[in-house]
């Protein structure tokens, strides 16, 4: 721009005027965001039709990891499937493994023993604090804040420490077995377990006004990205980001599976449904993981950890819906057997898949600089998009 | 919205019954979910009474997906009596969070080529939900905006989740292999 132009500038309110009227003439053009790029947690496209600031149209582009576990399960047995769901939503292994063996235990109406049931409950809700706590970090990183990685790793560790004791894998466990778990946990788990969770709570409460008692990070988040509890609802959204559109909606209160209706916990949600509300939902749902593992300790009973089993997993025909709730959402399946050893269908209604079925509508309208605040605070996992 | 009430298995059964009457040609519970069965031309009209319907109010979408039955009962264990099991299946699953009632809604599509109504003027949740079980099992949703894979390549041949579509390894050497190496189809290891 010349000198000699100034005089021709308008003031901003006219720009803003003439674009409201639409006779200011602009030009879209189209943006590729991924398939890699950091704030996507995997490889995740999204094609962005943008207009200068405002995006008119998303698009998000899956499948890039796209494995086919239902076709896979059907040409396997339960035991091997158990490990194969642990590898859709790598964050929350051990709850992908929990309803899978819940529906087979529904169609062959097993016995789960007292003690199976509320180790299940700590390994669970410990698993839902690993994912929590995850969520924590890279959202702060998404918005320029990397400190928090660092302590939220740090936390993680003595979790999955104590966990890696139990099931010997620090990722994938493989602990669930039908009609309850691989073996009886390691003397001192459980003490271990309760130290190092509440050490997760004791740190949490320090650097909980780090991110949101932050000015920038209240201002990238308020406000950004609502979500409305209707449209939620219509696309299915669930968890934590259902929960921010003030919906309450959780699986373990609504059909308490488990123990789940012995225990004392809320469910937080969030009131306007933007992406300070999910965030905050989150991080309050590890404050309340952590009253559930400490009651599930405190109330443990002996006994068997494996009830009575058939040598042989054999489902009769039958089909069954079970769902838990999942650190993100409802995940489910849809199991249909024809008394094979192995499943004649398997429909897996996993959480982040519905959730970011809702991103195109979230996104449109919204301005560039804060795509990736909304793609953060949908805490999605693409290996459970794409199965 | 939180729990209104939580009905029992037979009060949620007999609800919906109520709700779509004349519409449904099979409803019965199935652990305690409402299992019913409509063909497609009623698809769009059922859901939609499920969603509005006062004292159901289905409006949760859990998942749209289908179901290929030609091969059923022939495995291991399987029993073999006829069944009037269609080819193909439209399986979709509603859920009433304020009144805790879960509809799984069948829909057979009893010859080539299928066809069934797209529900995405209804449940938003079934636009990538029809656009998955298209390219997977080759059911053509009529009204669906953009009907394009959601996973495959646009070039992908076949439709992977039916039963024909064979998968490449389980060809080779099949499943669950033999006692011996020896006696495994394709030479053991």
């Amino acid at each position: 721009m010349t000198v000699d132009s100034r005089d021709e500038l308008k003031n901003p309110q006219e720009v803003i005027d003439e674009l409201a009227r639409g006779s200011l003439q602009t030009e879209q053009m189209l943006l590729n965001v991924g398939p890699q790029h950091p704030a996507t947690h995997g490889v995740f496209r999204l094609l962005a039709t943008i207009d200068g600031e405002v995006l008119v149209d998303a698009e998000p582009v899956i499948g890039y990891m796209h494995r086919g576990y239902e076709k896979l399960v059907e040409a396997r047995d339960y035991r091997q499937i158990t490990n194969l769901v642990s590898r859709m939503d790598w964050l929350s292994n051990i709850q992908n493994e929990l309803p899978m063996w819940m529906a087979v235990e529904a169609l062959m109406e097993l016995e789960v023993p007292p003690r199976a049931q509320y180790m299940r409950v700590v390994m669970v809700e410990a698993n839902r604090i690993l994912n929590h706590l995850m969520f924590f970090a890279s959202f702060g990183a998404e918005l320029g804040a990397i400190t928090p990685t660092f302590y939220a790793f740090r936390e993680r560790e003595d979790i999955q420490a104590a966990m890696e004791t139990a099931t010997g894998g620090r990722m994938h466990f493989g602990y669930m077995r039908a009609g309850g778990l691989k073996e009886d946990v390691p003397r001192g788990f459980l003490q271990a377990m309760l130290a190092a969770v509440r050490q997760v709570i004791d740190r949490m409460d320090q650097y909980y006004n780090l991110l949101v008692g932050n000015e920038i990070f209240k201002a990238r988040t308020i406000g950004v990205g609502v979500l409305e509890p209707e449209v939620a609802y219509n696309y299915g959204v669930s968890g934590p980001i259902a929960r921010g559109s003030n919906i309450n909606f959780d699986v373990r209160k609504d059909e308490p599976y488990l123990v789940y209706d012995q225990f004392d916990f809320d469910v937080p949600m969030g009131t306007s449904g933007d992406c300070f509300d999910r965030f905050w939902v989150l991080l309050h749902e590890v404050y309340e993981s952590a009253r559930i593992i400490e009651q599930a300790i405190e109330g443990m009973p002996s006994g068997p950890i494996l009830g009575k089993v058939p040598r042989v997993i054999q489902p009769p025909e039958g089909e069954v819906y079970i769902r838990t709730e999942n650190s993100l959402g409802e995940l489910g399946y849809y199991l249909i057997s024809d008394g094979d050893k192995r499943p004649y269908r398997m429909k897996i209604r996993t959480p982040s898949y519905s959730n970011v079925s809702a991103l195109p509508y979230v996104l449109k309208g919204t301005f560039v600089s804060d795509m990736i605040a909304i793609l953060g605070s949908f805490f999605f996992v693409l290996g459970d998009i794409d199965r | 919205m939180p729990v209104l009430e939580k009905l029992s298995h037979d009060d949620a059964l007999s609800r919906v019954q109520g709700l779509l009457d004349g519409l449904l040609a099979d409803a019965h519970l199935n652990y305690g979910h409402v299992d019913i069965t409509c063909v497609p031309e009623n698809l769009v009209e059922v859901t939609r009474r499920l969603r509005d319907g006062d004292g159901v109010r289905c409006r949760f979408f859990t998942f749209m997906s289908a179901v290929d039955w030609t091969t059923f009962g022939e495995g291991e264990g399987g029993t073999d009596e006829e069944t009037k099991r269609p080819p193909l299946e439209v399986l979709l699953h509603l859920y009433s969070p304020e009144y805790v009632i879960h509809v799984t809604v069948h829909v057979p599509l009893t010859a080539e080529p299928f066809i069934c109504p797209s529900i995405a003027g209804v449940f938003l949740g079934a636009l990538w939900a029809e656009r998955e079980t298209h390219e997977m099992f080759g059911i053509e949703f009529e009204g669906h905006p953009a009907l394009v894979n959601l996973y495959l390549p646009e070039d992908f041949e076949g439709n992977p989740l039916r039963k024909s579509f064979k998968l490449a390894t389980r060809v080779v050497k099949s499943w669950p292999g033999a006692k011996d190496p020896e006696e495994a189809a394709g030479g053991g290891r």
